[in-house]
């Protein structure tokens, strides 16, 4: 739906026409654009510090700093690029913040409740319904290091093109793709690892 | 590296659609003959599906309206901090002002000369140099308030 939002023209230039009157300082327009990007951003938040209440004062911070800069933002640009590198790199530097982290970080989240259930049934991941397979498909994400949760989300939930990629977390084109193979492969034996004998779970 | 093992290596890539028109033509003819390869672009479609479908989060209770207030907060703190500013600078202006008027009275009034410890207190270079003195000591006690008073604000909001 968020998809067919963004590629619907009449609502593309109603955006538009948003960005233009909230670099004029029209705070109507503003609450537009925060109630049009809102849930892709604390999504692309969430999955990238995992933690609720840390996504929550990023996206609270990434309009701060969206109306701080907002004048210097070049509306030739692509403003879902522009709005994601902003939060991408707040949240890269409260991450510099936290001690021992980073976003090369991989996290062991232990046995998961849907292996719990299912442990010791060599049929479990066939009795899976759909989202079941999407919430053990979200928990192995969160086990990645937070460069392969981002392009993940960046491309597959967000839809964004490999060159939108590159913009946003400001790395060339080629470590775009190599990440994501590597974040793929990585989501993969995870998957995996959760249903041991299952190849290609 | 065999042309399987090339291949193979793209196949993540390639229901994600990052895979250039060359390299997508070469999995194509590839997977043309190769069954196993294949059996694996279905499972990374899988994958791929998978992401596009994954759970979403719910958004915080009243996050948009937080914002809101956060930034109409930030807001009057740096409408506060312009004002500060411009006051900073108008005062600093009142301050050359009212003493290049002393200037001229105590030149009249003195005649011209009013010597203490050897220093004649009305030559324009002395005169200029001590209210320069006086105004930037003036503007560093404000400019230190005003910091204090900003810090206040951060840490409330």
């Amino acid at each position: 739906m968020i998809l067919a939002a963004a590629m619907n023209p009449e609502a593309f230039s109603g955006a538009q026409d948003a960005i233009v009157r909230m670099r004029r300082g029209d705070p109507d327009a503003l609450t537009a654009v925060i109630s049009r990007y809102q849930h892709r951003l604390y999504r692309y938040l969430l999955r990238l510090v995992r933690e609720p209440a840390a996504a929550d004062d990023l996206f609270q911070q990434t309009w701060l700093r969206v109306m701080e800069k907002i004048g210097r933002y070049d509306a030739r640009r692509n403003f879902e690029s522009w709005l994601f590198s902003v939060a991408h790199n707040l949240a890269v530097d409260a991450w510099r913040g936290k001690r021992g982290e980073s976003l090369d970080e991989t996290v062991d989240f232990g046995e998961a409740p849907d292996d719990r259930l299912h442990a010791g049934h060599p049929d479990a991941l066939e009795r899976l319904l759909d989202f079941e397979r999407g919430a053990m498909l979200a928990a192995c994400m969160q086990a990645l290091p937070g460069i392969h949760r981002e392009v993940l989300t960046l491309r597959y939930e967000e839809d964004m093109k490999l060159e939108e990629i590159a913009q946003v977390a400001g790395i060339p084109l080629s470590t775009v793709k190599s990440r994501l193979r590597r974040a793929l492969e990585g989501l993969r034996a995870a998957m995996e690892a959760r249903s041991p004998g299952r190849k290609g779970a | 590296m065999s042309e399987h093992e090339v291949v193979a290596a793209m196949l993540p890539l390639a229901p994600s659609g990052a895979l250039d028109a060359q390299e997508q033509r070469r999995l194509e003819e590839h997977c043309r003959e190769c069954a196993a390869c294949r059996r694996e672009l279905e499972i990374w479609s899988g994958y791929s599906q998978g992401l596009r479908q994954l759970p979403q989060p719910p958004i915080p209770a009243q996050l948009m309206e937080r914002t809101r207030t956060r930034l109409v907060q930030e807001h009057a703190a740096a409408a506060d901090r312009r004002w500060d500013e411009w006051m900073l600078g108008a005062l600093a202006l009142f301050a050359w002002t009212v003493g290049l008027t002393f200037w001229f009275v105590a030149r009249i009034v003195t005649g011209g000369e009013l010597v203490i410890m050897g220093a004649n207190l009305v030559r324009f270079g002395t005169w200029s140099a001590g209210s320069t003195v006086m105004v930037w000591l003036t503007a560093a006690v404000a400019a230190i308030a005003l910091g204090r008073r900003r810090r206040e604000l951060r840490r409330a909001l």
